[in-house]
């Protein structure tokens, strides 16, 4: 099992019944009227309602209303995070403060400012990207800070014998060696930037794919809320594999 | 005896120098505190940010009281419950992938195609089957720390010294004993990183839960705190659960050192 | 011509708060233009810290370090390092890794390839321009290390065990390219070592430094045809011998740090 690795034809078909036999099992017994309608629809109903949402424009509409929410808070969060990060890293007064302070701060489970926010902030669009700007920024600080500390003195070492000067290092030779690491805070961050989206927007609503999944409930629409983890899916899918092609496609010496 | 000598005279000034270096790295912290105490009731108002002194209060008054304590346990109840089943699940999958191309065949595409979810968004589709209550925030949980600890057995597993599965068969070691006598204490080690790795996602997992889909617990607490208006509880609650977390890493993290000896 | 080092009275003392440790001691060597000088130890006995002091990475406790005539201010380009572990910039191409001193003197794009180009072919690197460090063997590395070196126009070399890694028939390879470059390029090489063989076949002069803390302890004179081949020369009297007396001289500081 390798889920980093690039798609498979033969692969896929070797393993791929098991999604196949899970389907049509679904399909089957919902069918027969074997589970409560309410809740698992038959997966043809699920589908019929994704796909009436995507035409009538609903899914596109609060997908990107999530999707603002999750990158704009975690692009913040990235030019805010690698600057502390590395000023951390390369810095001994900027350590010294934002050390303890990092302790302190990536270990408290960051969902559970979602009420604080909505006290400080109310329950708009500001107010979500702010949260998943904040709580994205520590992986992205700590990593940061991490791969810069590790990066090869020597090489440092070398580009100074070469003629770079202090602070052309920063740009020269810092951040493109600590870049591997940045990516991966980044490649963390990502996931945690959904979560505390769709967690914000089924506590306080606005909008987007994770209060179109509670609607569903409320409603006792559970189409709703299967069609829109099913868009969930995609967005997670699909994002996840931009973060692994820029991956590759900028890290191509690692 | 002149070494031990020397070994405690330099022993006090050591000990001195460690503590003033403890107290000096630590004074951002106090900054910070001090800020924010002087700042709430003036640059912003006291109920929007409560005094770190109110809050600190307000902790020992729920703790004295004893009231956060029904909702602590049953916090902890689900976590430890969903974190313990997606260990024994994710062991047991992770391993069984690795060694069993079948089971590999079966699971793989299920797991790549729900990894990319993140598992908080299954809360709704916990409530239509569960309900709101425990047993979605179980469920939730153990689905959120399945993948890290399946993919630390997987590769370890997969990665087990050939030579140990020589050796252990050339004494006569076969399949169930092997499984048993091999296999596991050579993966416990990465098993054990996984689920250091799962402990942070288990808390944001219970927490999302307890946000969305409970009447008790911390993330309850918290959540109706906020809804009526009594912040200093609404922060005294956020301290404590993150306390919890930060300890339970901790823990765990002390507990590996002294319990894996030999790596 | 230019690449004169003195060394004179050379400390350098460790303190990390709680214990001072002496990693070189009164120190005083003259490196002429031109001359390829190895300097040999038991390990611990500050040789590398004798490079990086050169190099500028470290700063003398006491006494001076000049480069004709003028004390050293950090790293400089009058000096060129080699590192053991090659130190390439993995996220550029050989060329790019060559070019990188070039750029920081502001030289022209076209200007720059060329003269990279000429270290490149120098070093056999040919056809490998494009790719990156990660996709080279260890002698490849230390080949792109060099030129990237050589490239920028340094008077002095500082090559600290710069083939320690790498198998006997590539060092050996890697010895001779050397000595060919520096016959025809004219620099100061300084070159630490821990290889008696490797310093003794390298070498105008061989130093072996005393053990704890550093200092100069013999300085051995190397005198040998470089016109014969490697066979000719490893299996003469005169090499032998010259060998032999550095052995004897490394073998007492060896030794002594056995006693108690």
């Amino acid at each position: 099992m390798n889920l980093d690795r690039d798609f498979d034809v033969v692969g896929a078909l070797k393993s791929v019944y098991s999604l196949v036999i899970i389907l049509v099992l679904w399909e089957v017994v919902t069918q027969m009227g074997m589970i409560h309608y309410y809740f698992l629809p038959p997966l043809s109903d699920v589908l019929a309602r994704f796909f009436e949402l995507l035409a009538n424009g609903e899914l596109l509409e609060n997908a990107y209303l999530t999707l603002k929410r999750a990158v704009v808070g975690l692009a913040i969060a990235t030019v805010l995070g690698v600057v502390v990060g590395v000023l951390c890293a390369r810095n001994a007064a900027v350590e010294w403060f934002f050390d303890p302070i990092i302790k302190i701060g990536y270990p408290v489970p960051i969902i559970a400012l979602v009420p604080v926010f909505m006290l400080w902030f109310g329950i708009n669009d500001t107010s979500k990207i702010i949260m998943v700007a904040v709580g994205t920024f520590w992986p992205i600080a700590v990593n940061a800070r991490d791969s810069t500390r590790q990066v090869d003195k020597n090489l440092v070492w070398a580009a100074k014998m070469m003629g770079t000067s202090d602070w052309r290092l920063l740009r020269r030779v810092v951040l493109p060696a600590a870049s591997p690491g940045i990516m991966t805070g980044l490649q963390i961050a990502l996931p945690l930037s959904l979560i505390i989206t769709f967690v914000f927007e089924m506590v306080a609503g606005g909008g987007g794919l994770g209060a179109l999944e509670i609607e569903g409930v409320r409603s006792f629409q559970s189409t709703l809320t299967y069609a829109a983890i099913i868009a969930i899916m995609i967005v997670g899918l699909v994002l996840d594999r931009l973060l692994r092609v820029a991956r590759a496609r900028l890290l191509r010496w690692t | 005896m002149s070494n031990v000598n020397a070994g405690t005279a330099t022993a006090l000034p050591s000990g001195v120098r460690s503590a003033a270096r403890f107290v000096f790295d630590w004074i951002p912290l106090a900054i910070v505190t001090l800020l924010w105490e002087f700042a709430s009731g003036t640059a912003v108002p006291a109920e929007v940010l409560p005094a770190p002194s109110v809050v600190a209060g307000e902790i020992r008054e729920l703790l004295v009281t004893g009231e956060v304590f029904s909702h602590l346990f049953i916090s902890l109840f689900r976590i430890s419950v969903g974190l313990g089943l997606s260990i024994a699940a994710g062991v047991l999958l992770g391993i069984g992938m690795a060694r069993l191309d079948p089971v590999e065949n079966f699971f793989e595409v299920l797991l790549a195609l729900t990894y990319p979810i993140p598992k908080t968004a299954l809360v709704p589709l916990a409530i239509l089957w569960l309900g709101v209550g425990t047993r979605t925030a179980i469920l939730i949980v153990f689905l959120a720390c399945l993948l890290p600890i399946v993919m630390n057995a997987y590769n370890a597993a997969s990665d087990v010294d050939q030579n140990l599965v020589w050796s252990a068969k050339m004494m006569g070691t076969e399949g169930r004993r092997l499984f048993w006598k091999v296999i596991i204490p050579a993966t416990i080690p990465e098993i054990l990183t996984g689920v250091r790795q799962a402990i942070p996602i288990a808390f944001i997992a219970l927490v999302s839960a307890e946000l969305i889909a409970s009447n008790q617990g911390i993330g309850y607490l918290i959540l109706t705190a906020g809804q009526v208006g009594n912040y200093p509880t609404m922060f005294a609650n956020i301290v404590i659960i993150s306390a919890v977390a930060y300890f339970a890493v901790r823990g765990f993290e002390i507990g590996r050192e002294r319990g894996l000896v030999w790596t | 011509m230019d690449g004169n080092v003195t060394i004179s009275n050379l400390e350098k003392v460790y303190d990390d708060g709680s214990e001072r440790t002496t990693a070189v001691e009164d120190l005083t060597f003259d490196i002429d233009a031109g001359e390829f000088v190895s300097v040999v130890g038991p390990s611990g006995c500050g040789k590398s810290t004798l490079l990086y002091l050169l190099a500028g990475f470290l700063d003398e406790t006491s006494g001076t370090i000049e480069v004709d005539g003028t004390p050293i201010d950090g790293p400089g380009t009058d000096r060129g390092v080699v590192f053991q572990d090659y130190a390439l910039f993995p996220w550029r191409t050989v060329m790019e890794n060559v070019t990188y001193g070039l750029e920081e003197q502001d030289m022209g794009k076209e200007e720059r390839r060329s003269t990279a180009q000429q270290y490149i072919d120098m070093m056999d690197l040919s056809g490998f321009e494009d790719n990156y460090p990660k996709e080279l063997s260890g002698g490849m590395k230390q080949r792109v290390g060099l030129a990237r070196t050589l490239a920028y126009g340094p008077k002095i070399l500082l090559m600290d065990e710069p083939f320690g890694a790498l198998d006997q028939p590539l060092r050996e390879d890697l010895q001779d390219q050397l000595l060919d470059i520096w016959g025809d390029l004219d620099k100061t090489v300084v070159f630490v070592t821990h290889d008696v063989e490797e310093a003794v076949y390298l070498s105008d002069s061989v130093m072996v430094m005393t053990r704890h803390p550093g200092t100069k302890k013999t300085v051995t004179d190397v005198d040998i045809d470089r016109s014969k081949s490697r066979a000719d020369i490893i299996t003469s009297d005169e090499f032998t011998e010259t060998k032999n007396e550095v052995w004897r001289s490394l073998r007492e500081e060896t030794q002594s740090g056995v006693q108690p």
